[in-house]
């Protein structure tokens, strides 16, 4: 596409959604009736009236045991006690950092839920306290887990693993929660040359993949001096492309969807991945092949 | 948003590699999708999607007297309304600052009668003129709007439609226009020259069209080069920071450069409009 | 468009007496061939040629600083005051902020001037204020908003690079820390032929084009410039004009502002060795 300008016409949009192969629920809306009768109990996204359970959001239902609730189509992430998460940091407060982790309130790092640099046995003194910002400052981003949920739901989150940490260079991708799949482990380091972080908050970081040998993050060490060769920034842009194109015919992201696209796109330039058509070519062929490995 | 130096590093260095986080070369522009004849009350209507950035122009028509300074000359008149749905920053007089500086970049791209022929408005000299009100509605803000508006604007100008006017009575101080009935028949404005607007933005020392928010970020400031047919109309810069007088060049030869390409990319789709093909805001 | 009872408006739609005079729109296009042909301008100055400047500080006694300029019957008066915080802002930038406000004088043009801020004028001072925030050390007050304000006295063209040279004088004047004196110029184009600092004659005649056969290219460019740090701070132009005579016009206008710098450094340290004459 390079050296020419595309402006299509709206007439000529094209119907991102692709085909899935599993029936669709039942997508309840605000104020519709969910059961009338009263042995359930009333979950998130669920209030009573009349004696009768009603949807307060528009989303699906879910059901355990007794307990009924609606899970929003679209939401803010809600933070579940051993999540991964990527976040930026917004504030340096006293003794901890306020982290943005895309969910309704902002989520605490507490400086004793940090490795601080130099073991992990260490006390937290007061110059650590004087020294917060050298760690981490304002718009830094992390990767972390969920340590607890408070009850007003705001997250507090711990770094005390060596995988968990300050990010280097890489690129950012947000994308709606509720399309990350839950798995083992969220972190990948993909066979073509890049690693992800798919924090279950929606926030995905793409980097060069890391070396297991070399403990490069866990720290608070960025190298910028050192420029990412062509060849993975290749790959790490490509990547990027693929998870927006997947995320436009809302799909759900885990290391196979990914790494499918990613071989499905490799008969574009990753210019070209920008262009709608491609972009819901990859996303139907992926679709395909993930559906061929189900029936496999 | 805010940006770490790591991220922005990563950025600074793709652009000094010429291949940017998104894939594109620095010359490379992103997709737009265009629609026009959206707003029915209007005379000419357009709008614009590039990436997250979408606005919405209409333009209405109104008679007036011209100028006495120019009493051959039509009017013209841009405002911009950054309206609150875009951004919350927007909200009460936030995005005024960025409103002003748009419609008067827009003023005086069109004020040359080479670029925007406003004797063409005139009906009857130093009496009766059209006025054109081009209203721009910025919907959503993702960054590069100098560039967005300038083509909506000029889509809604090719979209718009004068109506015709028969006959022009003088009787006495009563000036009689004898508007033609005829929806069909109606007069199309020559937008041949109307300005093109393209933003190069300064990275580390390199130069790229069509930022996206990240880059933005990275970014010292830019140069938004209005392009009228094969000339320079207008040159504003925004943002702070200053530049070399080598990279002041290079830049305007970027621009202009890209404003030439994105302004046959323009023609093009425009000519390819069917009327009677409607899309909508959702479909 | 809301009036101010408290002052004289005048009546709205009037019309200046001058459109009735000979020097009307159509002859613009004749004193532009007899300056074509004659190779002069009309006070017999060199295209290439600057007007004399004259500059003082210290206009406004009141005002923490503050600087005059005349390029002949163009005259700006510039003030600078105390940083003060920054009105109507929650947050704390680490970054202080430059607020330019560039008026006319009601009786500074042709026509009148109404004391509402109008488009051109708040076009004016977005520049001004880009010209300015390169040169300040805007790290060293921060969260503080210096305020300038710039009032041109009389037009006769160019007034907005001449309120950029003296608010430039005026902010050292005022002791804001600064990395650079900033040094603007006007240019005006009309096919072939370049006005440097143009007079209003001058700027109208840049300002439309003039009925011709091939070439009808015209308009005005306005560059500021930090000298030491060869940086253009600002650059602004209208019109309709070819990329190869922007840049020749760019190389001019650099050139100029150059030869500006001495006259505004030479007033800068007269200043410091008057202010120590009389302090001894």
């Amino acid at each position: 596409m390079s050296k020419n300008i595309q402006i299509r016409l709206a007439s000529q949009r094209i119907n991102t959604s692709v085909p899935g192969n599993q029936r669709y629920p039942k997508i309840f809306t605000p104020g519709q009736v969910i059961t009338a009768q009263n042995e359930f109990m009333r979950g998130h996204g669920t209030y009573e009236e009349n004696g009768e359970l009603k949807a307060s959001v528009a989303g699906v239902r879910e059901q355990v045991n007794n307990l009924i609730s609606i899970r929003p189509l679209k939401s803010r992430y809600n933070g579940e006690i051993g999540d991964v998460v990527v976040g930026r940091i917004t504030e340096v407060q006293q003794k901890r950092w306020k982290v943005d982790t895309n969910s309704r309130l902002d989520s605490a790092l507490l400086l004793s839920s940090v490795n601080l640099p130099g073991g992990e046995l260490r006390r937290r003194s007061v110059e650590d306290e004087h020294m917060m910002r050298q760690f981490l400052q304002e718009g830094d981003l992390i990767s972390a887990e969920v340590q607890n949920v408070y009850s007003d739901g705001s997250l507090s989150l711990h770094t005390r693993s060596l995988r968990y940490g300050k990010l280097g260079q890489g690129v950012l991708v947000k994308v709606f929660p509720s399309l990350i799949k839950r798995s083992k482990t969220h972190f990948h380091n993909l066979p073509v040359g890049a690693s992800i972080i798919l924090g279950n908050n929606g926030l995905i970081w793409i980097c060069t993949s890391i070396n297991n040998s070399e403990e490069s993050v866990g720290g608070f060490v960025q190298n910028l001096e050192e420029v990412v060769p062509r060849q993975e920034r290749e790959t790490i842009c490509r990547i990027r492309n693929c998870i927006l194109a997947l995320t436009q015919s809302k799909m759900m992201l885990y290391d196979t969807s990914i790494l499918y696209a990613y071989e499905e796109s490799l008969k574009y330039s990753v210019a070209e991945l920008l262009i709608p058509e491609a972009m819901l070519d990859i996303a139907i062929l992926t679709q395909q092949r993930l559906t061929m490995l189900e029936n496999a | 948003m805010a940006l770490c130096d790591a991220e922005k590093t990563f950025v600074l260095h793709g652009v000094q590699d010429n291949f940017r986080i998104d894939g594109r070369e620095l010359d490379d522009y992103r997709p737009m999708e265009l629609e026009t004849d959206v707003v029915s009350h209007a005379f000419g209507s357009a709008r614009l999607r590039l990436a997250n950035t979408d606005v919405l122009v209409a333009v209405k028509i109104e008679l007036d007297v011209p100028f006495p300074e120019s009493p051959q000359n039509g009017k013209i008149e841009f405002f911009v309304d950054c309206s609150a749905n875009a951004t919350p920053e927007f909200e009460g007089r936030g995005g005024e600052d960025l409103a002003i500086a748009i419609s008067n970049t827009l003023t005086t791209a069109y004020s040359s009668s080479l670029a925007f022929d406003s004797r063409k408005l005139c009906l009857l000299n130093g009496k009766k003129c059209w006025k054109l009100y081009v209203d721009i509605l910025i919907l959503e803000c993702g960054g590069n709007l100098f560039d967005a508006v300038s083509i909506a604007v000029k889509a809604a100008l090719w979209n718009t439609r004068i109506p015709f006017v028969k006959n022009v009575n003088i009787d006495g101080n009563n000036i009689d226009l004898d508007v033609s009935d005829d929806l069909c028949l109606c007069e199309r404005l020559d937008i041949e020259n109307a300005p093109v607007m393209v933003t190069v933005c300064k990275i580390g020392d390199k130069c790229i069209v069509d930022p996206n928010a990240a880059e933005e970020h990275c970014s010292m400031g830019s140069v938004v080069v209005a392009v009228s047919g094969t000339k320079i109309s207008t040159i504003y810069q925004t943002g702070t920071g200053s530049l070399h007088p080598a990279t002041l060049t290079e830049s305007l030869q970027l621009g202009f450069r890209v404003a030439i390409r994105l302004n046959e990319a323009l023609s093009k789709v425009l000519s390819r409009i069917r009327p009677d093909e409607e899309a909508g805001f959702l479909k | 468009m809301p009036v101010d009872h408290k002052r004289i408006n005048g009546p709205e739609d009037t019309v200046p007496y001058s459109l009735y005079t000979k020097t009307n729109k159509q002859s613009l296009t004749e004193q532009y061939e007899e300056i074509r042909k004659t190779g002069q301008r009309t006070d017999s100055r060199a295209f290439s040629e600057h007007r004399k400047i004259f500059v003082r500080t210290g206009a406004v006694s009141q005002a923490k600083g503050s600087a005059y300029i005349e390029l002949d019957n163009t005259k700006v008066i510039v003030s600078v005051f105390d940083p003060r915080e920054i009105p109507n802002r929650p947050d704390y930038s680490l970054k202080g902020e430059l607020y330019c406000e560039f008026k006319f004088a009601p009786f500074s043009c042709h026509k009148r001037r109404l004391h509402v801020q109008d488009a051109e004028e708040k076009q004016h001072s977005a520049i001004m204020k880009r010209a300015l925030e390169s040169t300040v050390c805007l790290h060293e007050f921060p969260n503080f908003q210096v305020d300038v304000y710039a009032t041109v006295l009389e037009n006769d063209g160019s007034c907005l690079s001449a309120a950029i040279t003296a608010a430039g004088l005026a902010l050292a004047h005022a002791g804001v820390p600064m990395y650079d004196i900033i040094t603007s110029v006007t240019m005006g184009i009309q096919r072939d032929t370049f006005f440097v600092d143009p007079t209003v004659t001058e700027q109208n005649i840049c300002l439309y084009p003039r009925p011709s056969e091939s070439d009808t290219e015209h308009g005005i460019v306005v560059l500021s410039k930090l000298h030491t740090h060869d940086q253009v701070s600002q650059f602004y132009q209208f019109g309709n004009v070819s990329l190869d005579k922007l840049n020749e016009s760019i190389s001019i206008l650099d050139e100029t502002c150059r030869e500006l710098v001495p006259i505004v450094q030479k007033y800068l340290v007269k200043h410091v060795v008057k202010n120590l004459q009389r302090n001894t």
